[in-house]
């Protein structure tokens, strides 16, 4: 970035003082800055119903938000939700901006490279949808158009190239003709809802999401099983490596699994499509 | 531009236009078919069923729209010109309305999160836009100076800035101020990474309008300033800028209506300004095309307002030149 240093005098003064309210820049130990500011900065997707979204009031809600909460708590410090784009928080590097990715985030090798993963907290499987007119079958999927969510293990298994660590066995079963990546979940389902083969042949998502929109009306229909199980894991930031901090989020998650709230969260925020609810938190 | 003497007779007013005019319209109603919809279900009582009415039905709505269309132009005609305008506004609008109407909105939702939309993404954008439009203005009086300056290396530059931040996407420039900067030791969070980027596109912009501004105030107003023995400061702010002013507003303007909805941009960064909330707001009960219609509305109002608020001031430096 040479950008600033062409800039002629005025410019840089002005730009200068813009970024000295900014410039508490920390370095060093995460944890001991989440002590001494007395919060933690928790990175989340805001367009993610059920696991995370915005409610009337402008406050962040859902599963990986209560999690999120809950470890705040634990720490004894106070959350504050940050809500960068999902592959601006899966390419690391983030100059703690904020500490830690409660967002329900797969552990893989390719992530594992600028990711720590301290701690999975819950499992989901992911899962193909459809227009509810539509007479495709999962296999034949393949060749044809299905949308996903950029930087995301869904778009990664459309790719064949899912690299995910301490997970269950699966096997591609679809190969698609063209692979449609946006920006998140909610953009995909509204292209299906158009109608089957309108602007894809279908989509590729996690279930609970997809019960969702079901729930509230779009006319889908999940298809088949599962595609695979997905572990989720917290993230933070290996350019910004804190083991005292990764252990004591470990210590937060088990203790959460041991005394039951973690699996309270899941079913009070995650239904069956028989409108049962769901733990998660159990491994498959 | 000066209103014409001549004044021919109005198109509308000549048979001969009038049934070509027509002929047109009812092609274009035939073309698509409108049986299917709300009109097909007005006619009943002439097509009977809409669906099984064919081509004398497709025919009939295709008649019946054509008429109105051209009865209301010829009406119309004969209004002044200040009501003309006013009434194709309101059409036009109704039809706006009736293509928002279209998707089934549901109201109540939007007012359950209208509140939260003004108050934390309206606050948002203005602030972000307004604190940008205020340094891109000084960037562009600082750049615009550079450039017209015999100093090389103030031209070199200034030329250098305008002509990269003109040559890079606004969205690229947002996201290397974001991530770039880190990497050489400034931590920028994503508000103030915004501000910078939309100010340096814009400031670069508008250093070029800026320039042409001064540029087209006679060589003869600068000799005689010199004459008279002023200062460069002074002849800068009492003689050149008053008269480059009323010459810079118009485009400056269109640069903070743009600059405006340009904003929206942020909203890659996750601010939760207006354009940011449009996008996450539905989702939890997926009803998307509602908030996004919404926050349409507010940037339409907004730049109204900008619009208003150009024109007063054109008119005030009207009045003095």
């Amino acid at each position: 970035m040479n950008i600033k240093l062409s800039l002629n005098n005025a410019v840089v003064v002005l730009l200068i003082a813009l970024f000295s309210i900014s410039m508490s820049a920390k370095a060093g130990d995460v944890y001991d800055y989440i002590k001494l500011d007395n919060e933690i900065l928790i990175a989340t997707d805001a367009n993610w119903a059920p696991f995370s979204y915005i409610d009337d009031d402008g406050v962040m809600q859902g599963f990986d938000v209560d999690v999120g909460r809950e470890i705040a708590k634990r720490m004894g410090v106070e959350a504050r939700f940050i809500t960068p784009a999902w592959d601006v928080i899966t390419a690391g590097n983030w100059n703690m901006r904020w500490d830690v990715s409660v967002g329900s985030m797969t552990p893989t090798a390719s992530r594992s490279e600028v990711l720590n993963f301290p701690a999975t907290y819950y499992y989901t499987p992911a899962a193909f949808a459809v227009h509810e007119d539509s007479t495709l079958t999962v296999p034949q999927l393949s060749g044809k158009t299905i949308c996903t969510t950029a930087a995301s293990t869904w778009e990664m298994y459309l790719q064949g190239d899912l690299d995910m660590l301490n997970a269950p066995a699966f096997t591609y079963d679809v190969t698609p003709g063209t692979i449609t990546s946006l920006v998140d979940g909610a953009a995909c389902l509204d292209d299906v809802r158009l109608g089957a083969g309108v602007r894809n042949d279908g989509m590729i998502d996690s279930l609970p999401m997809i019960l969702a929109a079901i729930d509230a009306g779009y006319p889908i229909k999940v298809l088949g099983d599962p595609a695979f199980y997905e572990p989720l894991s917290l993230a933070t930031d290996k350019g910004n490596d804190d083991p005292e901090l990764d252990a004591e989020l470990a210590r937060i998650i088990t203790e959460m699994q041991k005394d039951y709230s973690l699996s309270l969260l899941s079913i009070q925020h995650f239904k069956n499509a028989d409108g049962t609810s769901a733990d998660y938190t159990v491994s498959y | 531009m000066f209103v014409d003497t001549v004044i021919e007779d109005k198109a509308l007013h000549k048979p001969a236009f009038l049934i070509g005019l027509f002929v047109a319209v009812l092609a274009f109603f035939f073309a698509f078919n409108f049986t299917d919809t709300f009109f097909g279900e007005f006619l009943r009582p002439v097509i009977g069923e809409p669906k099984e009415s064919g081509f004398f039905g497709r025919l009939a709505v295709s008649i019946v729209l054509a008429v109105l269309f051209v009865l209301n132009l010829f009406v119309i005609s004969f209004f002044k010109l200040k009501g003309q305008i006013a009434i194709v506004w309101i059409e036009l609008f109704l039809l706006f309305l009736a293509f928002a109407y279209s998707f089934d909105l549901k109201m109540s939702f939007i007012q359950s999160r209208i509140g939260l939309m003004i108050s934390q993404g309206l606050f948002t954008t203005i602030y972000i836009s307004a604190v940008s439009i205020v340094i891109a203005t000084v960037i562009a009086i600082v750049g615009a100076i550079a450039k017209l300056s015999n100093n090389g290396f103030a031209f070199a530059i200034a030329s250098f800035y305008t002509s990269l931040f003109r040559g890079l996407p606004l969205l690229l420039q947002v996201y290397l101020i974001y991530k770039g900067l880190p990497q050489i030791g400034f931590m920028v969070d994503a508000v103030p990474a915004g501000i910078t980027a939309l100010s340096l596109c814009y400031g670069a912009y508008m250093t070029e309008i800026f320039r042409a501004g001064i540029q087209s105030i006679p060589r003869g107003q600068w000799e005689a300033s010199r004459a008279l023995g002023f200062r460069f400061s002074l002849i800068m702010r009492k003689i050149i800028l008053p008269q480059a002013v009323p010459i810079i507003i118009p485009p400056t303007g269109n640069q903070f209506i743009a600059m405006l909805k340009d904003s929206s941009l942020v909203s890659v960064l996750g601010v939760w300004e207006l354009m940011y909330l449009a996008r996450t707001l539905g989702q939890r009960d997926f009803r998307h095309m509602e908030m996004l219609l919404t926050a349409a509305m507010i940037y339409w109002a907004l730049t109204i307002v900008l619009e208003v608020i150009q024109a007063r001031i054109e008119e005030k430096y009207k009045q003095k030149g």
